[in-house]
C-alpha cells in the first residue's frame, strides 16, 4: 500500500498542485500516508456527523473555565 | 542602590526578579541588557540561539527607559527587561528570515501585535532567535542558519521549532522569549531545554504579525525560566485584537495574582491512554514524582482515559500538514531547492492528503472536544503526561536531511504527545521535573479547560515552589559566572 499512495501522490500533487516530488524525504513522507490513511479506515462508523450546526470556538467557549 | 551585580549573575535572575530589580531601581536596564548581550558574545557560538543581535538598538532602548525610571515614568511590568524572539514576528522594517532561505532578506511593513505589546510593557528586544524553517520541525535542525544546540549538551536537540527560545532562555541569555507552538513548538523546547513554556487556549493570542503555518492550530506563547515569568508574559500578550479577528474576547485574568501556591483539592487527570504509550522509563518515573510532589501540596490525582485519542492523533497528523503545504504552494512549485529537505518532504506529502480528510479532521475537532470536556474535565480540573515521551535525542539521530535512519519516524514520535493537545485547542504549560541518564532535561506538561491558563500555571507555580529543577543552570552557564 505504501508504494501506491507513493505513485498516487506523484499524481495528486502534480495535478492539483502542480507540486514534484522535491527529494527522497518527499518520498519518504508520502509513503508514511499510508499508516495516516489507515488511521482515517479505523474511524470509519466510529463517529458520527452531527446533523446541527457545529463550530470549534463555540465548543472552547462551552467548556471555558469558570472558576479563574 | 545596592552594588552592581556582576553581568554573569545578573543574568541568572528570572523574568519578574530582574524587572522587580529595575523597578525598584536595584539595577539599571542598561546593565541587564549588557549582560544579555555579553552571555550571548561568550556562549552562542556553540548554542547557536540567535540568528540576529540588535545590540545598538538594544542598548539605546535601554538608556531610553532608564531616562523614563529616573523621571519616575514606568512603561509596565516589564519596564527595561532584555527578551528575544523567534524570528518570524514581524517588526516593521527588520529583516525577519522565519529560518528559512527563501525570506533571508523579507522585511515587514508591520510589527507583530505581541511584539507591540511586549515592548509597550517596557521590553527590549535584543534579537531574533533561531528556529526551525517556517516553524516546521521538532527537534531545531537548520541548515540555512545552522542547527541550534542544546546548552545542557550540545550535541542533543533543543526541541523545536522555537529552537533558539529555548536555548537562549536556558542559557540565560534573556529572560524570555516568544515561540509558537502549532503541534508543540513552545513545549518541545521548553522540555528539552528545560525551561518552563505556555501555550493558550487557541485563540488566547493575536496572531497578527506572526508568520503563519497552519492557520487552525497556530499559537503565539512565551518561554521563560518560571511558570511566574510565563504568566507575566502571557497576561501582555493574551487579549482580543482587532487586527487578528479569530483572536478572543474572553477577558484575560491577572495570571501572576493567583499564583498562591495553593492546589489543594485540585484533581488532577492521569490518561491511563495513549500519552504514556511506548514512554521511557527515566521520563515516566520522573512524571510520576512530579505527580507526588503536586499530590503533597493537596492535589488529588485520579486515572482516566481521555476519549477519542487514535482519532485525535489520526486528525492532527493531517491539518497542519495540508494548511502548511497550502500557504507554500507557490514557493514549492518555484523554489523547492531552496528548502531544507525535511521541510519541503514533510510539505509534499501534504498535495497527496485527499480534501475529504481534511474537512472530516477540522469538522471533529468541536464534537471531540465536546467529548473530552465531558469525560475528562467532569472528572478532574486538569490533565497531565510527559511532554514527550523519549528521551531527548541526539542532532545526528533525528537528522533526516542527512538521512539518518528512522528519523522521518523520530520527527512524529517527538511531538506525539503535544500536537494532540494542539488539536483539543486546550490551554498547555510545559515544566520542568528531572533529568535523564544522559543529563538531558524532562518535562511533563499540564492540560486545562478552554481558557483555563491561569489554573494550569497555578499548578506549574506550586509545582516550582517545591522543587529546583526550574532554577539548574547548564555548564556553560556556571563557566561564565
Amino acid at each position: 500500500m505504501s508504494q501506491e499512495i507513493d505513485r498516487q501522490a506523484v499524481v495528486q500533487a502534480r495535478l492539483w498542485s502542480g507540486v514534484e516530488p522535491p527529494n527522497r524525504a518527499g518520498e519518504e513522507f508520502a509513503r508514511g500516508l499510508a499508516e495516516i490513511a489507515k488511521g482515517f479506515e479505523a474511524q470509519r462508523g466510529q463517529l458520527a456527523f452531527e446533523d446541527e450546526p457545529s463550530s470549534f470556538e463555540a465548543a472552547l467557549d462551552e467548556l471555558k473555565e469558570t472558576a479563574r | 542602590m545596592t552594588a552592581p551585580a556582576p553581568g554573569a549573575q545578573l543574568t541568572r535572575l528570572s523574568l519578574v526578579e530582574a524587572a522587580d530589580a529595575v523597578r525598584k531601581g536595584e539595577v539599571t536596564s542598561l546593565a541587564l541588557t549588557k549582560a544579555a548581550l555579553d552571555a550571548f558574545s561568550a556562549g552562542d557560538k556553540a548554542v547557536n540561539s540567535a540568528i540576529a543581535l540588535h545590540a545598538e538598538d538594544a542598548l539605546e532602548a535601554a538608556h531610553g527607559l532608564d531616562k523614563l525610571r529616573t523621571a519616575g515614568r514606568s512603561l509596565g511590568p516589564l519596564h527595561g527587561v532584555p527578551l528575544a524572539h523567534k524570528d518570524m514576528y514581524y517588526r516593521a522594517g527588520k529583516r525577519c528570515t522565519c529560518g528559512s532561505k527563501i525570506r533571508k532578506e523579507f522585511r515587514p511593513s508591520y510589527t507583530a501585535t505581541a511584539i507591540e505589546r511586549l515592548e509597550g510593557a517596557g521590553s527590549i528586544t535584543v534579537g531574533a532567535l533561531n528556529m526551525a524553517e517556517f516553524a516546521q520541525n521538532p527537534t531545531g535542525h537548520n541548515a540555512h542558519f545552522g542547527d541550534c544546540h542544546n546548552p545542557w549538551h550540545l550535541d542533543y536537540c533543543t526541541g523545536g521549532s522555537s529552537s533558539g527560545s529555548g536555548a537562549s532562555v536556558a542559557a540565560r541569555f534573556v529572560y524570555g522569549a516568544l515561540g509558537s507552538d502549532t503541534g508543540g513548538s513552545i513545549r518541545l523546547p521548553a522540555t528539552m531545554c528545560g525551561v518552563t513554556g505556555i501555550k493558550g487556549t487557541q485563540t488566547r493570542v493575536s496572531r497578527y504579525g506572526a508568520m503563519p503555518l497552519s492557520f487552525s492550530a497556530d499559537n503565539v506563547g512565551p518561554l521563560a525560566r518560571t511558570a511566574r515569568d510565563c504568566a507575566r508574559l502571557l497576561r501582555i500578550i493574551a487579549g482580543h485584537d482587532a487586527r487578528d479577528p479569530t483572536s478572543s474576547s474572553e477577558p484575560v485574568p491577572d495570571y501572576e495574582a493567583g499564583l498562591d501556591g495553593d492546589i489543594r483539592g485540585l484533581v488532577i487527570g492521569i490518561p491511563t491512554n495513549f500519552f504514556f504509550d511506548g514512554a521511557d522509563p527515566e521520563v515516566v518515573a520522573a512524571f510520576e514524582a512530579a505527580m507526588k510532589v503536586l499530590e503533597a501540596r493537596g492535589a488529588r490525582t485520579v486515572r482516566l482515559a481521555v476519549p477519542h485519542m487514535d482519532a485525535v492523533n489520526t486528525y492532527v497528523a493531517i491539518v497542519s500538514r495540508v494548511e502548511g503545504a497550502t500557504i507554500h504552494a507557490q514557493w514549492m512549485r518555484d523554489r523547492s531547492q531552496d528548502y531544507n529537505a525535511h521541510l519541503s518532504g514533510r510539505m509534499y506529502s501534504g498535495y497527496a492528503i485527499p480534501a475529504v480528510h481534511y474537512l472530516e479532521a477540522l469538522s471533529r475537532r468541536g464534537p471531540i472536544l465536546r467529548t473530552v470536556g465531558r469525560e475528562v474535565f467532569a472528572k478532574c480540573d486538569v490533565f497531565a503526561a510527559p511532554t514527550i515521551r523519549m528521551k531527548v535525542p541526539t542532532l545526528a539521530a533525528t537528522d533526516i536531511d542527512a538521512g539518518a535512519p528512522g528519523s522521518v519516524e523520530a520527527f512524529a514520535a517527538i511531538s506525539a504527545n503535544t500536537r494532540a493537545i494542539n488539536y483539543l485547542g486546550l490551554p498547555s504549560v510545559s515544566v520542568p521535573c528531572g533529568f535523564d541518564s544522559n543529563g538531558l532535561p524532562i518535562g511533563f506538561q499540564v492540560q486545562g479547560r478552554p481558557f483555563g491558563e491561569g489554573r494550569v500555571l497555578r499548578i506549574a507555580d506550586a509545582y516550582q515552589r517545591d522543587t529546583a529543577w526550574h532554577t539548574q543552570v547548564p555548564q556553560l552557564v556556571s563557566a561564565r559566572s
